[in-house]
């Protein structure tokens, strides 16, 4: 950004390389035994094993990377289009708000992999499950945080809408909507990570399509290759950063006005 | 449009078997076609409350207002309404913000933008379409307001206050804009203030409020030509006249709670600081 | 009975030469949860066979799967355990954690089984479907790829996906497998509950085929002979036990399983318990591992080496 900037990525990197240095170092010195924690180079030639053969051979990590991502995604569009709408008329409505919020409560300490048996139940160990459970963690956050943010919006502007003659269909649409879209947007940012923490959790109870980054994870586990584990988490965290810096560069695009 | 005001009264629910406190105690008050009323009045004597009734946001206990031969009971396009706050929406542009309420009414888009154009160009804001709001001061965000208001061409203009916020210069020099604007648009204007200046600079009359609970005190016609001299004898003399009232209501607002509040029963009589007129406002 | 004969012989042979040196020492043993196969190990319990060879034994783990226990040999949370030979080897290849074998707890005994109303009437009929096993690297993982491969099917024209065995049963009444392969009891639960039917017997897939061992962590192999000798007796002793005394295994199956009799009886007629264990088939599961990739070690000679205790109960000890 300012001067400096090309650095500073850079500069960022400089202590976990620093840290994979002293963690290989370490292993081959013998002092972190290899089947509690693989160095980092057997952890790379996992991951291309991962790419070139696959896990279990013939899956290979694309294939689970895509699948994971599509779950999540699916859990969090179908908690916007839940949320969002319910979250608008929530903030509106004193009434409605008295009348979900008694089962918001209640349902919202629910850890979402509590669900895992009821949604196979229900949906089968199908991706309905995995994006039922990852709905549920992503459903919270965004409703919660929309009703706040159309609450935060000062009475003002609503209406001054009103008066300029805005429907009850413009109100929400020009003027709830876009006031709440900053709350929306870190309940969305909240949504994304609990859904990818979820997944993966989801994952290793097993899914009927072979793939996902969890039931890899797993499989790793099954074969007893504790370089493929780690190697599995650290796509799941790059991945989650990944995604994360995604939704801020978007916020940074759509909330320009602030 | 003529707007009328007659014994509007309004009252707040007490707290803990308190019966109530009157704000409103019968306001009358009318504002021809095209001209300008300037509400004058203590701070806290409900003026903002009377603007809101006005504006149809809430509800007289008693009273009634019209517009024309209509009785206003809710929100309505002919009548606008611009506060101290902004209350532009801060995620659009200037140009955006002014388009609002035409986009409420249903107006094309390349219609309503050439209107929009119009009354930036009339608030001298020509050439500020895609700011942003953080981008611009507070007295052009007040002049955006003042647009977008007068872009749905009210009847009535309600403005609460809109220039309190800004320091003197920026103060006068949309006080002149506005005058200005007005003079081509013909608008009804019920103007707040509680800056003696600002009323008798502004208003075709200034109407001023007693304390609470209000009514209006005073009512003067301010029969000087414009463009006025804001210090010239003629405004001099009103505004003499008018901080003398002020200064009277202020007594009676401030004392008036002192003896309800804080007073043990009995001790009235012979405390410091009594003066003649707690006498009168008994 | 011919085995009986061979076990009760074996017996002697242990009860001549162990010492009762084994007084006091304390094990902790792991299982896996429901997995009758692991009977010997709840008749040794039950019926206190390893408290009369002086061993202190303590239930310290049940897990869902080999692999789990596993990963509780690696920390050194369990010192003996019974769980299959596919997940032991595939850990000790892949050095996962240091175990040795010493005592087979039961040859053949799983089952794949399909809906009672599926068409599906022999392997080559998987073609295109979807099979459920416990897990990878799994003996029934392994028996799969076998009987496949028997019927002359691709690797890749089955859908082969994993699914924890409790959840079989429900998986494959709700139709989203078309079949599974999975340890006794769940292959008879499967068929007394009206829900599947037996495609094919392990025994069918391969004769015999060793299934579960007995295997101590490294260091307990290595450092403390009285204790795994004493603990093999007791091991001999009760599945000997199993075979004289049908109806008291039964009922101890039925207390560890949770399952009805019906099931645990019918599905203890598929099991053979026998302690011995051979070489030849463990180069087998350590080639099979290889060839599908799970394994980094593939020298079956040098597997051998690391995963058969020379002391326990190997036929011919010598590489």
């Amino acid at each position: 950004m300012v001067s400096g900037g090309r650095w500073r990525f850079p500069l960022q990197l400089a202590p976990l390389v620093a840290a994979g240095l002293l963690w290989e170092a370490f292993g081959a010195a013998g002092i972190i035994p290899e089947n509690r924690l693989p160095p980092p180079s057997h952890v790379l030639s996992g991951l291309a094993e991962m790419v070139t053969r696959g896990l279990p051979p013939g899956s290979h990590l694309l294939g689970h990377c895509v699948a994971s991502l599509r779950r999540v995604l699916g859990g969090v569009v179908a908690a916007l289009a839940v949320g969002i709408p319910l979250g608008l008329l929530m903030g509106r409505s004193a009434w409605l708000r008295s009348l979900v919020n008694p089962f918001v409560e209640l349902l919202r300490p629910i850890p979402p992999l509590a669900w895992v048996p009821l949604a196979i139940l229900w949906l089968g160990i199908g991706d309905g499950s995995a994006v039922f459970i990852i709905f549920l963690g992503a459903f919270f956050p965004i409703l919660l945080n929309t009703v706040a943010g159309v609450r935060a919006i000062e009475r003002g502007l609503i209406e001054a809408a009103i008066i300029l003659g805005a429907s009850r269909r413009e109100l929400f649409l020009k003027v709830l909507a876009p006031g709440a879209l900053p709350a929306t947007i870190t309940g969305v940012r909240i949504a994304i990570g609990v859904g990818w923490m979820t997944l993966v959790a989801a994952e290793f109870t097993g899914v009927k399509s072979g793939y996902g980054l969890g039931y890899m994870i797993m499989t790793a586990r099954d074969i007893q290759r504790a370089d493929q584990i780690v190697a599995g988490m650290l796509v799941i965290g790059l991945i989650g950063f990944a995604m994360d810096a995604l939704i801020r560069a978007a916020e940074r695009r759509l909330l320009r006005w602030r | 449009m003529e707007l009328r005001v007659e014994g509007v009264e309004k009252g707040f629910p007490g707290t803990s078997g308190d019966a109530g406190r009157l704000i409103l105690g019968g306001v009358s008050f009318a504002a021809p076609d095209g001209g300008i009323v300037c509400v004058l009045g203590p701070s806290g004597c409900g003026k903002t409350t009377l603007l809101r009734i006005i504006a149809g946001l809430e509800r007289a206990d008693r009273g009634r207002v019209t517009i024309g031969d209509r009785v206003v009971s809710g929100t309505m396009r002919e009548i606008g309404y611009i506060t101290q706050e902004t209350t532009l929406l801060p995620w659009r542009t200037v140009l955006s913000n002014v388009e609002l309420g035409l986009e409420f009414a249903g107006v094309s888009p390349a219609q309503r933008r050439a209107t929009a154009r119009r009354c930036l160009e009339l608030v001298e804001l020509a050439g500020f379409d895609g700011y942003h709001l953080k981008q611009i001061s507070g007295g052009m965000k007040q002049k955006v307001a003042l647009a977008r208001a007068l872009a749905v061409e009210p009847r009535v203009l309600l403005m609460d206050e809109p220039f309190a916020a800004l320091d003197a210069q920026t103060r006068n020099a949309l006080q002149e804009v506005l005058l200005h604007v007005l003079e081509r648009t013909r608008t009804t204007v019920v103007f707040v203030t509680h800056n003696v200046d600002e009323a008798v600079f502004l208003g075709d009359r200034v109407v001023c409020m007693t304390a609470q609970p209000t009514r209006v005190g005073k009512s003067v016609e301010v029969r000087v030509p414009r463009p006025r001299d804001r210090t010239g004898p003629e405004l001099n003399a009103l505004r003499k006249e008018l901080l003398a009232f002020l200064a009277e209501q202020r007594l009676n607002s401030r004392t008036a709670p002192v003896e309800a509040d804080l007073q043990p029963p009995g001790a009235a009589a012979g405390s410091p600081g009594t003066l003649p007129n707690e006498a009168r406002a008994k | 009975m011919n085995r009986a004969v061979v076990l009760l012989l074996s017996l002697a042979l242990f009860a001549a030469a162990a010492p009762a040196a084994a007084a006091g020492e304390k094990l902790r043993l792991g299982y896996l949860r429901s997995d009758l196969h692991h009977l010997a190990a709840w008749v040794g319990i039950e019926k206190g066979f390893f408290r009369d060879e002086g061993l202190e034994v303590e239930t310290a783990g049940i897990f869902n799967a080999g692999a789990e226990e596993m990963s509780a040999f690696a920390s050194k949370g369990i010192d003996v355990g019974y769980l299959g030979m596919a997940p032991s080897v595939t850990g000790v290849a892949n050095r996962a954690a240091s175990v040795k074998a010493a005592a087979l707890a039961n040859a053949e005994g799983s089952a794949i089984v399909v809906r009672a109303d599926s068409p599906l009437r022999q392997v080559k009929d998987l073609a295109g479907k979807t099979v459920a096993i416990p897990g990878y690297a799994s003996v029934q993982d392994f028996l799969l790829h076998r009987a496949l491969e028997a019927a002359g099917l691709a690797a890749g024209a089955v859908k082969i996906i994993v699914v924890k065995p409790p959840e079989m049963i429900t998986a494959l009444e709700s139709s989203q497998i078309d079949a599974f392969i999975a340890w006794e009891p769940h292959a008879t639960k499967a068929v007394t509950k009206g829900v599947g039917r037996v495609l094919l017997p392990s025994s069918q897939i391969w004769p015999g085929h060793p299934c579960c061992v007995v295997a101590f962590e490294g260091s307990v192999a290595r450092d403390r002979p009285a204790a795994v000798q004493a603990f093999l007796k007791a091991h001999a002793r009760a599945t000997a036990f199993i075979l004289a005394n049908t109806e008291e295994a039964v009922r101890i199956g039925v207390q560890y399983t949770g399952m009805d009799e019906k099931t645990v009886r019918a599905a203890l007629g598929n099991i053979t318990y026998r302690t011995e264990l051979e070489r030849a088939p463990v180069r087998e599961y350590a080639s099979y591992l290889a060839r599908l990739g799970y394994i980094k070690e593939t020298d079956p000679d040098a597997i051998l080496r690391e995963y058969l205790d020379p002391a326990g109960l190997v036929k011919d000890a010598r590489p």
